[in-house]
């Protein structure tokens, strides 16, 4: 077993890592960036390591983070999700480095991370895909594969980052004009973001839910899925609200992980990872892309299997075996996650960092949170703006929902703006309650962001009162 | 037992009853002598044991108070109604109204009399009604909603002195009522300016009841000049069965005469207590007096009995706001001055009973001819009074030099305006004026209060929006002075009965802004108050 992880990551899930190493007797060992020392994560672990003034480029350092490990003496790494996670040098430099990745090989994560290679694999293992090209060349005969595509499939057409994932990187068109203007943004925005301009094509599928397969695969060959989830509702495919199960028909849902399965047994994964895919109208299912990491919204899986995978990761990592097999997994009842920000949603959901001058937060059964944030805290303004994550769960659908409400109902966050009004308005909202969405329902429902933020009466009151205190007397009398 | 009573069962209780009733006036105590300030959380923390005393009836609402209410206690006089009906639920519970003027200072079109009358007498269970020019025409539509809702109407006299004041005017006012609304009501002598002796007092009741024995008499009077109680022992003798009084601990100068005080001068006379519980008497007067603190800023500055009040017979209820007002202006050295003005102000204009909204208009202009000269920069309420918009003189007409002197080139044999010229009010257009301003529906209690007081009901609605049931605030913070102390804790219970509490941690002062961090119910919250014109202690 291992016996000190440092964790390569921040925020809430460098905490959550470390928790399932603190159960597991795992010593760990935080790095952080200046503008993170009051980071609730450097004071989760046993120890800590400043890694730089950053900001971020510390955190992308691999070298830096590789030495830190070395001198701290630790003999595994967890990369988390983002910053390096997904970059296939990590594991090759930790493995020159004698210290063990907590994750899939090198070569696993160049091979998914590869948009054209991973529809390859599933192609090999009968996995149906979106129609696509391979990446396409610059210039003219680019746009003429892409004129060619397009006339065949017709649009919407997708143009993908080849090196993108989570979301991003991604250009929907639906002419002809906008396909050859929008290959030349985005390469441009790909060799910004991703260091790597290459593109390819996808035909869009109207309409389409999210559907993903958790995976979890050792070094012994075994491979095991925990169930699916969706996560439809998204904002610029950034995901927003995530649900396990995927509530697809069971035969649907029982043939869409063992396609995962199928997949990450062909491809020789290790480790926790998570296979994604469009589902249509039809329930016809197509593969979208493989993340080689744990993914923020794990915690739904956790919650409807009761099984850890931070914990499984560590086990995989040091050698063992899985624990369970596939027929101990069981999913039961329902599971909802939300990411709470702080972000004003009616300002095109801008990021606010600043003091939480209060933080108190709801509990009671079916209640999780995987949080970084405490009173007093500055939320940096160089990462991401997550809060807290909140995870409930609910005997059924209906149960799961309620318990959100009233959850989110719980929260007193000050001193910054989040997306709690905002998650309260879609909670509410008809269609998502009778489960209708897929990746359009934000898009189809601008009124969410007519919500009213609506004042307690006690606040109403203690507003008075301030007023009182600061005239000095009643100024309304 | 009277709650469960028909109106008409109720005043054949009253007319069989042998013995006295008491109805509490806090309403026109808190007028009379507080500004109208008294809050509903005082009003409450008396409720029970008021409930217990065994009053017939609690006047609450009404005469100024359904518009004090919106503007300075920041309650809606409706859900006072109901928060004080649930907490009396053995007590009548009554309002004062000015006739076709409502609540307010002019006549309102009568839909909109129609209209308010019918929502109020959901709570309502007596309408104590009065019209200044002693005009009962003016009563008639309020008479036919309170009638045909089911409640108790009480049209009033409103009693003077001198010589047109006689018992004839009265007998055929008395007769005009019973023409128009017949006999199932109670009649009430309104002796607003504390006038006349116990012997006048008498005569008149007795006279009353010679020719209209089948009504049963009310008798509404103010201790002005210290002798109220004189007068109702003397209009219980001779048969009066309703009388109005407050807690001992809460009365003091212009308004009504303090209840266990007749109770024990009526023992005197042989008259018991009876159906009254004297101990809830003392405890809801003692409540009363521990909260009459909150209120000291309010009394008024002219204190002490004012036996004067036969002269100038200003009503007790228009008392401490016509000092208000004065004060304001900074004529209050001038007080005896304005006072024997109004004397002559009132003879010169129709020897008329200086009740609202006919104080306002005789003590406006008593205050005017002293700062401007006689006359010569009229309200246009005066204007209004001598054109007939309120009803006509009772007695004569003003003379004719004022009529040219107030109204110029519209004087006298001009435009004397017919009653029926208020003409109906278009509500439907009003509804969709006031859902307008607020930007949602409205109920119908809303569009009550905005026919009566359009601007304030819409402030008052704004404030509740921002800031909640204020009432529900203690009067020590409501009417605080200075900043809170830190560590301070404000408690209070809401309209459910649950607990809160409010702590103040810190207040931090800077530039133009103070922010204060508190606890709300032990959820830590912060507000940020941006001082208009840098203005505070």
């Amino acid at each position: 077993m291992i016996k000190k992880l440092l964790v390569a990551n921040r925020g809430e899930i460098a905490i959550r890592i470390m928790r399932s190493a603190q159960e597991l007797g795992i010593h760990t060992v935080a790095i952080y960036e200046e503008a993170d020392r009051f980071a609730l994560h450097v004071m989760a672990a046993d120890e800590a390591v400043c890694i730089g003034p950053g900001p971020r480029r510390d955190y992308l350092n691999i070298d830096k983070i590789i030495h830190v490990a070395r001198e701290v003496k630790a003999d595994a790494i967890h990369p988390g999700y983002g910053f390096l996670s997904e970059n296939p040098e990590f594991p090759k430099k930790c493995r020159d480095a004698g210290l063990i990745f907590v994750g899939p090989p090198s070569e696993i994560i160049w091979q998914m991370g590869s948009k054209v290679i991973a529809r390859e694999i599933m192609q090999k293992v009968g996995i149906p895909l979106i129609p696509g090209t391979q990446n396409l060349p610059p210039g003219e005969e680019g746009e003429s594969m892409a004129l060619d595509f397009a006339r065949n499939y017709g649009f919407p057409i997708m143009i993908k980052a080849v090196s993108g994932g989570g979301g991003r990187g991604i250009r929907v068109v639906n002419t002809e004009d906008a396909l050859i203007s929008g290959l030349k943004l985005a390469r441009s925005e790909a060799r910004v973001s991703f260091g790597n301009e290459d593109i390819y094509l996808e035909k869009g599928i109207e309409k389409p839910r999210h559907v993903e397969v958790q995976i979890l695969a050792d070094n012994f060959g075994n491979v095991i899925h925990l169930g699916s989830r969706n996560c439809s509702i998204q904002r610029r495919h950034q995901k927003l609200v995530e649900i396990a199960p995927s509530f697809l028909p069971p035969e649907v849902d029982k043939e869409i992980c063992e396609a995962a399965v199928r997949a990450a047994r062909y491809a020789g994964y290790v480790s926790a990872g998570t296979v994604e895919f469009l589902v249509d109208h039809d329930n016809n299912y197509y593969f979208l892309e493989v993340n080689t990491r744990i993914q923020v919204e794990h915690t739904v899986t956790e919650m409807v299997t009761g099984i850890d995978i931070v914990r499984e990761q560590l086990r995989i990592a040091s050698g063992e075996p899985l624990s369970i097999q596939q027929e101990d997994v069981y999913v039961r009842g329902c599971a909802i996650e939300l990411r709470i920000n702080a972000e004003d949603p009616k300002q095109g959901f801008m990021p606010c960092p600043g003091v939480i001058e209060a933080y108190q937060s709801p509990g009671g059964h079916g209640v999780r949170l995987d949080g970084a944030a405490y009173q007093g805290y500055e939320i940096p303004q160089f990462y991401d703006s997550l809060i807290v994550k909140l995870t409930v769960y609910g005997f059924t659908w209906e149960e799961a929902v309620d318990r959100l409400r009233r959850a989110l109902d719980g929260f007193n966050i000050v001193g910054v703006r989040t997306t709690i009004p905002y998650y309260k308005a879609i909670i509410t909202e008809r269609d998502f309650r009778d489960r209708r969405f897929d990746t359009t329902y934000i898009d189809l429902h601008p009124d969410l962001l007519n919500y009213k933020e609506k004042d307690d009466e006690m606040d109403k009151l203690a507003r008075l009162i301030s007023e009182i205190n600061a005239y000095g007397y009643n100024p309304h009398i | 037992m009277l709650r469960n009573m028909t109106n008409g069962e109720v005043i054949d209780f009253v007319r069989n009853f042998e013995g006295y009733l008491l109805t509490n006036n806090e309403r026109d105590v808190s007028q009379s002598d507080f500004k109208g300030r008294i809050m509903p959380w005082t009003t409450l923390r008396a409720a029970t044991a008021r409930d217990m005393v065994g009053y017939f009836a609690f006047e609450v609402s009404g005469g100024a108070s359904v518009h004090v209410d919106l503007m300075k206690k920041q309650i809606n006089p409706f859900e006072k109604l109901k928060l004080v009906r649930k907490a009396m639920p053995n007590t009548l519970l009554q309002a004062g109204v000015r006739s076709h003027n409502l609540f307010g200072y002019r006549p309102y079109p009568p839909n909109v009399i129609r209209k308010v009358i019918s929502e109020f007498a959901k709570y309502v269970d007596i309408f104590r009604v009065y019209d200044f020019l002693n005009y009962i025409p003016n009563m008639k539509i309020i008479g036919e909603e309170v009638i045909g809702a089911g409640r108790i109407f009480m049209p009033c006299l409103c009693f003077g002195i001198g010589s047109e004041h006689s018992n004839e005017f009265y007998l055929s006012k008395v007769e005009e009522i019973k023409s128009l609304f017949g006999t199932k009501l109670i009649l009430c002598i309104k002796n607003h300016s504390a006038l006349g002796s116990p012997e006048r007092i008498a005569s008149l009741v007795s006279a009353i009841r010679k020719e209209f024995p089948e009504i049963p008499l009310a008798y509404h009077g103010h201790n002005t000049d210290g002798n109220d109680l004189a007068r109702i022992v003397a209009a219980i003798k001779a048969g009066v069965k309703i009388v109005e009084v407050c807690d001992h601990g809460f009365g003091a100068w212009h308004s009504q005469a303090p209840a266990l005080s007749l109770v024990q001068l009526l023992e005197e006379y042989d008259y018991q207590p009876r159906g009254l519980n004297i101990d809830a008497m003392i405890e809801s007067s003692e409540i009363i007096r521990y909260e009459r603190r909150y209120y000291a800023p309010f009394e008024s500055p002219f204190r002490g009995i004012d036996p004067l009040v036969h002269a100038h017979k200003l009503t007790g209820g228009a008392v401490s706001m016509a000092y208000e007002q004065v004060e304001e202006l900074g004529l209050l050295s001038r007080i005896h001055e304005i006072f024997k003005e109004l004397s002559m102000v009132i003879l010169e204009l129709g020897d008329i009973w200086p009740v609202t909204p006919g104080s306002q208009i005789l003590w406006s202009t008593a205050v005017s001819n002293i700062l401007y000269g006689r006359y010569q920069q009229p309200s246009d309420d005066l204007k209004r009074l001598l054109l007939g918009h309120y009803g006509p003189f009772p007695f004569y007409d003003p003379p004719d030099w004022i009529y040219e002197r107030v109204l110029k080139e519209d004087a006298k044999g001009g435009k004397r305006l017919d009653k029926s010229s208020v003409k109906d009010e278009d509500i439907a257009r009003r509804r969709v004026d006031l859902e307008g301003e607020m930007g949602r529906d409205v109920s119908e209690e809303e569009l009550a209060l905005y026919l009566l007081f359009p601007r304030d009901l819409v402030s008052y609605l704004k404030f509740e929006e921002r800031y909640g049931k204020t009432w529900l605030l203690p009067p020590d913070i409501w009417f605080h002075k200075g900043r809170f102390e830190n560590g301070r804790r404000i408690t209070f219970s809401d309209d459910k009965g649950k607990l809160h509490w409010i702590d103040i941690i810190s207040t931090q002062v800077m530039e133009d802004t103070v922010k204060t961090s508190c606890l709300v119910d032990h959820h830590f919250k912060t507000y940020t108050v941006k001082l208009k014109d840098n203005k505070s202690i």
